[in-house]
């Protein structure tokens, strides 16, 4: 259950301020699915960054399965993080110095998790990446290492799941064999989705779609 | 596309990149410049201090009189001259007193160098004098008062001339430490010699020629001047002047040196660490514009041109900041330098600005340069293993580099050796590190606990990148162990040279039935002496059945010499064999152990016969052993020792040292006047000169230390802040993963404490090797290891780069995990 108040996000910026987000309230609902959509730079990473409690709002709330995110430090944010949320960056963001297989058991060697390898050699094996598992990031294409990435979110079961354009930097038929595995997860996990997307076709497959513009949600 | 070196300099300064590298040039010039700039003044500022031991900067010294027209030339080349003279003679007081005593004769300006010491009344108040005696007045040492029954402004007489005594001499500048011509010192005016009629033709005097000016102008002088010297005319070194301080200051001299050399190490250091993160930062640019179709080059060329006009900008910053340094410096110690501080002229400025150039140059552009040949899809996907084999090459070439720059500074290719092969172990031992670590690490790293584990998964992760990290932080480190070690065994041999109760007065002339009675006097006052050493004087006539010439030339070594003898049956304290071996107690066989320089002087080898003549009786013995001792430690020391039964025949007088405070030197007048023949030479002044010369080098010494380690300590954050940008980026991603600050912290403290601690091990070893090298070989001092060392570098290695690591990482628990990925 993901519940936002009246969001704002502003940046200093040279002669004043730059307002990113304008106040956004939205709900999405345990479960459900979401995309949200919108022209480039119209703040939608922005916007899933701060539902992921990966970035401090400015002003309004983000509550998420009761927790208001703006109650916690950054500290505070980070458990709950280890705790409730997986998230698929534009930019994949794995660790260069580390194989795939250690990528993916990252999160859960944070959690304490006793069979970390068990856990992340079956969820790379899910994502079609069980041959590679002792390879390092720069030896993967990026459609292999946005798989990378997707079995790192869901390896720790998390109740929500983030994903920006987690298609974006692929072809259409990689993009496709992405997101019907994100979906698949999603279904098995039992897990709240919400993507950011450029692609019609992806947003279509979602409960929601939210439309952003100019840093403001326009119903659609 | 042209992009010109200027506007990408600019941009790139606008968008923050440049600071760093900017920062550690102007810091390695500065730093460079200012110490070299510093320690030029201070060594000539030490210079023109040991030319007070001379009492000029230059003296021929000669047994006959020396041409006047040397004296013309040098006041023609503008030179300050003085001459003087020095002989025994007899002095009288009245009809009944007359002493034996040391004349020297002085013209006016003497000394040129340094400061006579007078009192107004013997054993008084030692104080500097403006000038000597005038013509018609004498200086009288202390004891000649007691001895002769004057008092100040009575009349003595010298020869056929009278003079008054107008004050009591207590040492000269270029008063050797030494009693070569003993007798108590009578300070003359130099036109009052003819007077006297005691200097004839063929009497034993000693001429000199003082002279002093401008360093070149002396220098100039001096080599027209030595090859028109002949045989029995000799230009003297400080070391004869003062043999104690003219070591302690050219070790102080090394010292600074090598404090210097090690700046210029560390500044390179740095200027390489700034350049490689430039160079990284810099790999996406070259990318991006080979992508947008510029030539390699014209990569070449732009990166090229823009770091020259970095360096040159730099340069010019940093020059300035190593002026004021300096400068600043010297404006406030100035007053509480021993010495006015010499000019340093440009070649400080010179060795900063290559210093940053070269390392900048060597460090920055090859990566560069070769990312501008690569294709454009290399560059982009970074293929890195090739990248780092090359990148060993780069350091190669720029230690290559770093070590031409610490020769050319240095001048001394032994030191920059020393240097060297410590940061040579420094480096292969970080190379088995970094091996050990891809080895082993990784099993260990998947099975620790968390924070344990999360540190040992970063260090073998990162296993060459660490390795690379540990060598640079050894070699800062080990730098600055160097340093402390040298300046710990430095200033600590000083203090055992010369310890507080250090003996200050000789007594010579004791006869045996005297001694028992001044041994008990002694005790009596609590006068803290030496042993008695019996003293015969005799002379070397014959070695091997060769006759030796008599000839009175001190250049020739293989003559007649006189020496003083003493007899023991045991190695005295202090004294090292070098050869053969120490005779049995109560041997009577006619041995003898000779003094090492003394040996060489007469090409002398154990087992050489010697024959002698002491008073009119002949002496023959086998040279036993050679000895080696320190003629420093103002303890009785004699040429020629003999077993007790061989010198048991000749009539013997004896001699000891002792310690006397300054305020309980009245004693001595009680005792001349006890025991009148007795000779007690007064060394008092010059040990405290010599200590308070120490003291001030110590001083300067410890102050060089203090820059240093400041400049080591900016190494050590410059190489800390290299790495932070990749652990920046993985601690931003666990903390996404939502990994807690605790656990961040925690991992990245251990991390860093580990390479500090494996940093501070390699130093310690690297740094002994080198200051084994630089004191047994390059110093010519006892090398002692320090194991004290190995904890002190260990530890203060974790804790400083620990700190430092966690404190400039400590950004990343506080701030949002995509404000740090979007700044990385
Ligand atoms: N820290 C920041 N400083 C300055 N500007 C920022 C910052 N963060 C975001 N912005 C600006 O806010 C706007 C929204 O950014 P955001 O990344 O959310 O866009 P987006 O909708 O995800 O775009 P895209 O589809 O291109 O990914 C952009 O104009 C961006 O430049
Ligand atoms: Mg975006």
């Amino acid at each position: 259950m993901i519940k936002v108040e009246n969001l704002q996000k502003r940046v200093p910026m040279a002669g004043g301020e730059l307002e990113i987000l304008k106040g956004i309230t939205l709900e999405i609902k345990s479960g459900q699915s979401a995309a949200i959509v919108g022209a480039s730079g119209s703040g939608k990473s922005t916007l899933l960054g701060l539902l992921a409690g990966l970035d401090e709002a400015s002003g309004g709330r983000v509550e998420i399965n009761g927790r208001d995110l703006g109650a916690l430090d950054e500290d505070g944010r980070a458990l709950f993080r280890a705790e409730h949320i997986g998230f698929v960056f534009q930019s994949f963001q794995l660790l260069p110095a580390l194989t795939a297989l250690e990528n993916v058991m990252l999160p859960l060697e944070l959690r304490g998790d006793g069979n970390a390898e068990e856990l992340a050699r079956h969820y790379l094996g899910r994502v079609g990446l069980a041959e590679r598992v002792a390879h390092y990031p720069r030896q993967m294409s990026g459609g292999e290492q946005q798989r990378v990435a997707i079995a790192r979110a869901f390896a720790t079961r998390p109740s929500i799941l983030f994903a920006d354009e987690p298609t974006g930097n692929l072809d259409s038929g990689t993009g496709g064999h992405i997101v019907d595995l994100l979906f698949e997860l999603n279904r098995e996990e039992r897990s709240t989705l919400v993507l950011v997307t450029h692609d019609e076709q992806l947003a279509a497959r979602c409960e929601r779609r939210l439309q952003l513009d100019a840093g403001a949600l326009v119903e659609s | 596309m042209s992009v010109t070196a200027s506007r990408m300099l600019v941009r790139d300064w606008r968008g923050g990149e440049l600071g760093v590298l900017v920062v550690a040039l102007v810091l390695a010039v500065g730093v460079v410049s200012g110490i070299s700039a510093f320690t030029t003044r201070l060594q000539t500022a030490l210079e023109q201090e040991s030319h007070r031991f001379l009492a000029a900067d230059t003296v021929v010294r000669s047994g006959r009189p020396l041409p006047a027209e040397w004296l013309d030339e040098a006041a023609s080349r503008g030179l300050d001259v003085v001459t003087t003279l020095q002989f025994p003679s007899m002095v009288y007081a009245g009809a009944e007193n007359m002493f034996l005593a040391s004349v020297k004769a002085a013209s006016d300006g003497y000394p040129l160098r340094g400061a006579l010491v007078a009192s107004p009344e013997p054993f008084g108040e030692p104080q500097p004098a403006d000038r000597g005696p005038g013509p018609g007045e004498v200086w009288l040492d202390s004891r000649l008062f007691a001895l002769l029954d004057v008092e100040i402004g009575d009349t003595i007489t010298i020869g056929d001339a009278d003079f008054r005594a107008v004050a009591a001499a207590r040492t000269e500048p270029d008063q050797a430490a030494s009693f070569t011509g003993f007798g108590p010192r009578v300070l003359m005016h130099y036109s009052d010699i003819p007077a006297t009629n005691v200097v004839q033709p063929g009497s034993r005097v000693e001429y000199r020629q003082l002279y002093s000016g401008a360093e070149d102008q002396v220098d100039a002088f001096t080599e027209w001047l030595e090859p028109q010297l002949v045989t029995g005319q000799r230009l003297l070194t400080v070391e004869e002047g003062q043999p104690g301080i003219g070591s302690a200051l050219e070790r102080a001299e090394s010292f600074l040196l090598l404090a210097g050399s090690l700046a210029v190490v560390l500044a390179g250091v740095a200027v390489a660490l700034a350049a490689r993160r430039f160079s990284e930062r810099h790999h996406d640019y070259v990318a991006i514009m080979k992508s947008l179709g510029s030539t390699s080059r014209a990569i070449n060329s732009l990166y090229g041109r823009s770091l020259l006009l970095l360096g040159a900008i730099a340069t010019a910053f940093g020059c300035l900041l190593g002026w004021s340094l300096q400068a600043v410096f010297f404006a406030l110690f100035s007053d509480q330098l021993p010495v006015q501080p010499g000019p340093s002229g440009v070649r400080p400025y010179a060795i900063g600005a290559a210093t940053s150039l070269v390392c900048l140059m060597s460090f920055a552009w090859p990566p560069l340069r070769r990312l501008g040949q690569a294709s454009p899809l290399r560059v982009l996907r970074r293929d890195l293993p090739l990248e780092q084999a090359r990148s060993l090459v780069d350091y190669a070439i720029g230690l290559a580099a770093v070590a031409l720059l610490m020769w050319w500074y240095s001048g001394d290719w032994l030191l920059t050796l020393a240097v060297l092969s410590g940061l040579g172990l420094t480096v292969l031992l970080g190379m088995v590190l970094a091996l050990s670590l891809l080895r082993g690490g990784r099993l260990v790293g998947m099975r620790a606990g968390s924070i344990w584990r999360l540190a040992l998964a970063g260090l073998q992760r990162r296993g060459n990148a660490n390795a690379l990290q540990v060598v640079i932080f050894g070699m800062a480190i080990m730098l600055l162990l160097v340093l402390v070690l040298v300046r710990t065994s430095l200033i600590d041999e000083w203090q055992m040279q010369l310890p507080p109760d250090t003996p200050n007065h000789f007594m010579l002339n004791i006869s045996p039935a005297e001694v028992t009675a001044i041994e008990q006097t002694l005790r009596g006052e609590s006068i803290p002496s030496q042993a008695f050493y019996p003293m015969i004087r005799g002379r070397v006539m014959v070695i091997n059945g060769e006759e030796l010439p008599a000839v009175d030339d001190p250049e020739v070594g293989r003559r007649q010499r006189e020496s003083n003898f003493t007899w023991s049956d045991e190695l005295p304290p202090d004294n090292r064999l070098v050869a053969g071996s120490w005779w049995e107690k109560g041997t009577d066989e006619a041995l003898v152990s000779v003094e090492e320089e003394f040996a060489e002087r007469l090409e002398l080898e154990v087992g050489d016969t010697l024959e002698f003549l002491v008073g009119s009786e002949p002496l023959t013995a086998k040279v036993a052993s050679i000895r080696a001792l320190d003629w420093q430690s103002m303890r009785p020391n004699f040429f020629l020792i003999f077993p007790p039964k061989v010198l048991a025949p000749y009539p013997a007088t004896f001699m000891t040292s002792f310690h006397l405070e300054q305020g309980d030197k009245v004693f001595l007048n009680r005792f001349i006047r006890e025991y009148p023949t007795v000779t007690v030479i007064e060394m008092d002044v010059v040990v405290e000169q010599i200590r308070a010369i120490i003291e001030q080098v110590s001083g300067a010494i410890e102050l060089v230390l203090a820059v240093i380690i400041a400049a080591g300590g900016l190494v050590l954050i410059a190489g800390v802040q290299a790495s932070v940008d990749a652990r920046m980026h993985e601690s931003a991603i666990l903390r996404a993963l939502g990994a807690r600050r605790e656990l961040i912290l925690g991992g990245l403290l251990i991390e860093f404490a580990a390479l500090g601690l494996f940093a501070g091990v390699l130093a310690t070893a690297a740094a002994e090797l080198s200051v084994f090298i630089l004191q047994a070989v390059a110093m010519d001092m006892a090398y002692k290891p320090s194991p004290w060392i190995w904890p002190v570098g260990g530890i203060a290695g974790m804790l400083l780069i620990g700190g430092l690591g966690v404190y400039n990482c400590r950004g990343v628990v506080s701030t949002p995990p995509v404000t740090v990925l979007r700044e990385l």
